[in-house]
C-alpha cells in the first residue's frame, strides 16, 4: 500500500498539470477542471494494478482523462459549455490585460469545437507526439494527421474570427 | 490574422496550477463518503438518545397506571427496532473504503440506497403506529390530572409534530437524501464503467 501511495504521488506531480490543461482546455473553467482531473486520478489510483506497461504511463492517464471528459459534460447535471466559458471570461474582468484577453478568446474559440476535436486539439497544443495522440484517441495515424489538419485550421479561423469582434 | 503557431505559443504561455496535492485529492473523496457515513450515525445517535430519555422516564418514574408502562414499552421497543435497522443499513457503507475497492463499494451504496428507501416509507409507518399507540396509552394517565384545555393543547402538538415527521420532514429528508446518494452513484459509475469498457 505504501508503494502504491509513493508511485501514485510521484505519478501525480508527473502528469497533473498537463491533465489539468487539458481538462481546462476542454472545460474553459477552472472548478470544472479541477473536478475533471480529481476524476481522472482517482481512476489512476484505483486501476493502478491494472496497468500492465503496454503502453507509455502518460498514455494510459490521457486516455483516462479523455474519457472522463467525454463522459463528463454528457452528464445532465452539467452546466452547457458556452455559460462555462463565458464564466471565465467574466472572472477575468479584474485582471484584464490584453494577453489574459487573448487567452480568453483562446478557450471560446476552443469551446466552439467538437468534443473531440477540441481534447484532439489540446493534446497538439500540448507538443504531445502524434503517434501518441493516436494511441490516446484510438484513430489511425493518417486519419488523424488529417483530422489534425483541418482542427487546426478551424481553431485558427475561429480565433481570428472572435478576434475581429 | 493569426496563424496557429501564434495560438500554441498562447496555450503554451497560459500557465495552469493545479491547486490540490494527491493526498487532498483522495481525502476529499473520502470526504463526501464520510459524509454520508455520518449524517447516518447522527441519525442513530438522535435514536440512542431518545431510546436512553423514554427508557430512564420508566425506571425513574412512578406511574400508577398498566397503560403508561405499556404505552413506554411499546415506544422502547419501537424506537430500539427502528435503531438497529438503521444500525444495520449505516454498517452497510461503514465497513467498505471506496479507494480501496470501489466496485465493492459501489453495490454496497446502491444497497444502502435502497434499505434507506425502505426504512423511510414502508417501516416508517410501522414505527410511527407503534409511536402513536405508545403516546395514546401513555398520555391516558399522565394527561389525566391536567387542564382540559392543556390536555388538548398537548395532544393536538403531538398529532401536529407526528403529522410534520410524516409528512414535510419525512419527503424533504428522502429527497435529500435520494439526491446526494444519486450524485455518488453517478460518479462512482462514471469510474468503474470506464474500466469495464477497457478490460
Amino acid at each position: 500500500m505504501e508503494n502504491k501511495d509513493k508511485l501514485f504521488k510521484e505519478i501525480f506531480e508527473t502528469n497533473s498539470k498537463k491533465i489539468f490543461h487539458l481538462c481546462y482546455g476542454y472545460t474553459g473553467d477552472e472548478d470544472s477542471a479541477n473536478d475533471l482531473l480529481q476524476e481522472t486520478f482517482l481512476k489512476v489510483w484505483q486501476n493502478l494494478d491494472k496497468f500492465r506497461n503496454k503502453s507509455l504511463i502518460s498514455t494510459w492517464i490521457y486516455r483516462i482523462a479523455v474519457n472522463t471528459c467525454l463522459t463528463y459534460l454528457r452528464s445532465e447535471k452539467r452546466q452547457a459549455k458556452d455559460e462555462l466559458t463565458d464564466n471565465i471570461i467574466e472572472n477575468r474582468t479584474e485582471e484584464f490585460s490584453e494577453k489574459n484577453e487573448q487567452i480568453a478568446l483562446l478557450y471560446k474559440s476552443i469551446s466552439r469545437l467538437e468534443e473531440n476535436d477540441r481534447l484532439i486539439i489540446t493534446m497538439v497544443l500540448d507538443e504531445l507526439p502524434y503517434n501518441e495522440i493516436a494511441d490516446i484517441s484510438g484513430i489511425s495515424e493518417g486519419n488523424l494527421r488529417v483530422k489534425i489538419h483541418r482542427i487546426k485550421l478551424k481553431l485558427t479561423e475561429l480565433y481570428n474570427q472572435h478576434a475581429r469582434i | 490574422m493569426q496563424e496557429f503557431d501564434h495560438i500554441q505559443s498562447l496555450w503554451q504561455s497560459h500557465s495552469v496550477e493545479v491547486k490540490i496535492s494527491p493526498d487532498e485529492m483522495l481525502s476529499q473523496v473520502k470526504k463526501e463518503v464520510a459524509g454520508i457515513r455520518s449524517r447516518s450515525l447522527l441519525n442513530i445517535l438522535g435514536m440512542v438518545l431518545s431510546f436512553a430519555a423514554f427508557a430512564a422516564l420508566m425506571l425513574f418514574f412512578q406511574f400508577n397506571l398498566w397503560t403508561t408502562y405499556a404505552g413506554l414499552s411499546i415506544i422502547i421497543i419501537a424506537v430500539a427496532v427502528y435503531t438497529l435497522i438503521l444500525y444495520k443499513d449505516y454498517k452497510i457503507i461503514s465497513e467498505n473504503d471506496f479507494t480501496a475497492h470501489p466496485n465493492e463499494f459501489l453495490l454496497k451504496l446502491k444497497a444502502y440506497q435502497l434499505n434507506k428507501f425502505t426504512i423511510y416509507n414502508k417501516l416508517y409507518w410501522f414505527y410511527a403506529t407503534a409511536l402513536s399507540l405508545g403516546f395514546i396509552l401513555c398520555f391516558y394517565e399522565t394527561l389525566g390530572n391536567l387542564e382540559p384545555l392543556l390536555q388538548t393543547g398537548i395532544v393536538a402538538f403531538t398529532i401536529f409534530w407526528m403529522v410534520l415527521c410524516a409528512t414535510i420532514l419525512r419527503r424533504s429528508y428522502i429527497r435529500r437524501e435520494k439526491e446526494r446518494l444519486d450524485l455518488l452513484i453517478e460518479k462512482f459509475e462514471r469510474i468503474s464503467e470506464q474500466f469495464e469498457e477497457q478490460k
